[in-house]
């Protein structure tokens, strides 16, 4: 069965600004894709209408052959998950307790915590590496382990489509590799849809099947990572001029700005 | 656990001692033969003197801590209290209203408009011309009408007769002289309803705490869950204050207080960790009130008031220092 995410004539804005204008767009289930852009093209705001979170001034998103603002609230988070840019926790919070709120579309109104509910957590604890930790609070753990336990919240909400703005922010690099790696892992071995919203071109490219390179002035380019991030198209988003060049590593191309 | 079991024995300890303390001092021996029997001299005491006032404060600090507490996890700001959001004296201002307008409503209902009314004006008069809010701007607009509505209350005191306007003024701090157990059963049946909407509410809260983006994305009505969560704070706030007067402070200490002798992190356990201390903190003003100065009983909100201002000073300095104001 179909179930891709899409976009229609899609228009975004904010009372008399508009940040999306008439965009179509297909991101391809089992991909990892990432939006990439210049700060103000609208790419967390394309990324929190395609999770519901506010409404299109016009067009239409699917899922599949579902419009998501016709489906029940409920219904769609057991199917798309998002993680907005940096969360802010409840003071004292711990992981295990953040985690087990992933279960809520899951849970009747006042259905009992199940061995199911239990066992995703314990899965989405152990994924992300925290499963010898889950009694601490988030406030003591370092930047990446707040963040690997946020994603384990929405793993915990158990989707097939994992939407995460910006999930890279304010890490070093290795935990930023390790945030990736982990997301890359998900869609590999459990054949989960990752749409992100990044700021780093070559971590980007490296990690994603699929680009999406949003201009100040809309789509610049859409499809696999060596047909996205050309010399051409980083001019016309970024005004940019830079060398691309196969990663050394992976083969990917790499940005290296003049 | 353990920490639950203190609390609610700190509590039980509470109202023994408030029943044996008074103009009649009642050893631990007579109150246990009053409280057993129901017959001797204490039972008097506690029947008819001392136990309606203290079950209806056990009543009011309940409902008060719970509705503090929905609103300090709602807005995130441990400042954002009905009492000092102005939605209590709001409902106290109603309730003094209708006496003076000899309108035949009944005061649960009385203080239930006045506090819905204060607490869509604070909202409205917050909201940024791009309709979102800020705390901040809550908290101070709520300031604002608090001063408003304790001015219209004292302007109300003079119009009615002198022995009235002195009860009112009483009450209108907060007093629970002269209830009678038709107050405790208004208190803990209305209170009772309203809790358990909030247990199911809970959950909701337990997500609104991630913040709305995550709450959304989990599958709540974020819009829906947080009208129908200020809807029963607000209500919780005017049944208490129906029953014992706009008692300040109460709410604005109990969520804190009790979460930190609890340790308690999850909405629900927070809320009932509140409820109990708020109910401890408002039979101990009550104690100290009576007992402070013999033959005098001053009403219970000038106690929560001495000790209440200080902490709420002490909130703001620290969340001035935190930059979180």
């Amino acid at each position: 069965m179909d179930n891709a995410l899409k976009t229609k004539s899609l228009t975004l804005g904010y009372r008399e600004r508009i940040v999306i204008n008439d965009l179509s767009l297909e991101l391809p289930e089992g991909k990892v894709t990432a939006i990439l852009g210049p700060n103000g093209c609208g790419k967390s705001t394309l990324l929190r209408a395609l999770a519901r979170l506010m409404t299109p001034l016009s067009g239409t998103i699917t899922l599949g052959s579902d419009d998501i603002f016709a489906i029940d609230t409920r219904a769609l988070a057991r199917r798309l998950a998002i993680l907005p840019q940096a969360p802010r926790a409840p003071e004292g919070i711990t992981i295990s307790d953040l985690v087990r709120r992933g279960r809520s579309p899951w849970r009747g109104l006042l259905a009992p915590w199940s061995a199911a509910d239990a066992e995703a957590c314990a899965r989405a604890l152990n994924d992300v590496g925290l499963a010898d930790m889950a009694d601490r609070p988030l406030d003591e753990l370092s930047g990446g382990q707040r963040q690997r336990a946020w994603i384990a919240l929405i793993l915990a909400q158990d989707t097939s489509y994992l939407l995460l703005d910006e999930p890279t922010t304010w890490l070093d690099l290795t935990h930023q590799l390790e945030v990736l790696s982990l997301l890359r892992d998900r869609n590999q071995h459990h054949g989960a849809t990752v749409i992100t919203v990044l700021h780093d071109l070559n971590l980007a490219a490296r990690f994603s099947d699929h680009l999406v390179l949003l201009g100040s002035d809309g789509l610049v380019a859409v499809g696999p990572p060596e047909q996205v991030l050309t010399a051409d198209n980083l001019h016309k988003a970024f005004g940019l001029s830079a060398l691309v060049m196969a990663d050394p590593v992976t083969g990917a191309p790499m940005v290296v700005p003049r | 656990m353990t920490r639950s079991i203190i609390l609610a024995a700190v509590l039980l300890f509470a109202i023994l001692l408030s029943l044996m303390i008074g103009q009649v001092m009642l050893s631990p021996a007579t109150l246990w033969a009053g409280l057993s029997t129901g017959q001797g001299p204490a039972a008097l005491t506690i029947r008819v003197l001392r136990g309606p006032g203290i079950a209806t404060a056990v009543g009011a600090g309940a409902v008060l801590g719970l509705s503090g507490t929905i609103f300090q996890i709602l807005l995130r700001n441990p400042l954002a209290a009905p009492d000092v959001m102005g939605f209590t004296s709001g409902a106290g201002l109603a309730v003094i209203f209708g006496v003076m307008a000899g309108l035949a409503l009944p005061t649960p209902v009385l203080a239930a408009l006045g506090g819905s009314a204060a607490a869509i004006v604070v909202a409205v008069l917050s909201l940024r011309r791009d309709g979102s809010q800020t705390t901040i701007t809550l908290i101070l607009v709520g300031l604002g009408v608090g001063f408003f509505t304790a001015a219209a209350g004292s302007f109300i005191l003079t119009r009615l007769p002198p022995q009235e306007a002195a009860e009112a003024q009483r009450w209108l701090s907060g007093s629970l002289a002269a209830r009678n157990w038709g107050h405790v059963a208004q208190v803990f049946g209305v209170g009772a309803v309203l809790t358990l909407v909030l247990v199911i509410q809970s959950r909701s809260l337990a997500l609104l705490e991630l913040g709305d983006d995550l709450a959304k994305g989990l599958g709540l009505r974020a819009d829906r869950a947080k009208w129908g969560l200020s809807a029963t704070g607000v209500l919780l706030a005017a049944t208490g204050v129906a029953v014992a007067g706009p008692v300040p402070f109460v709410a604005l200490m109990a969520g804190p207080l009790g979460a930190r002798v609890t340790r308690a992190r999850h909405p629900a356990a927070r809320l009932a960790a509140a409820a109990v201390t708020g109910a401890t903190i408002t039979v101990l003003a009550d104690l100290a009130a009576r007992a402070s100065i013999p033959g005098l009983q001053l009403p219970v909100g000038v106690m929560t008031g001495i000790f209440g201002a200080p902490y709420l000073l002490w909130l703001l300095a620290r969340e001035i220092e935190t930059g979180d104001l």
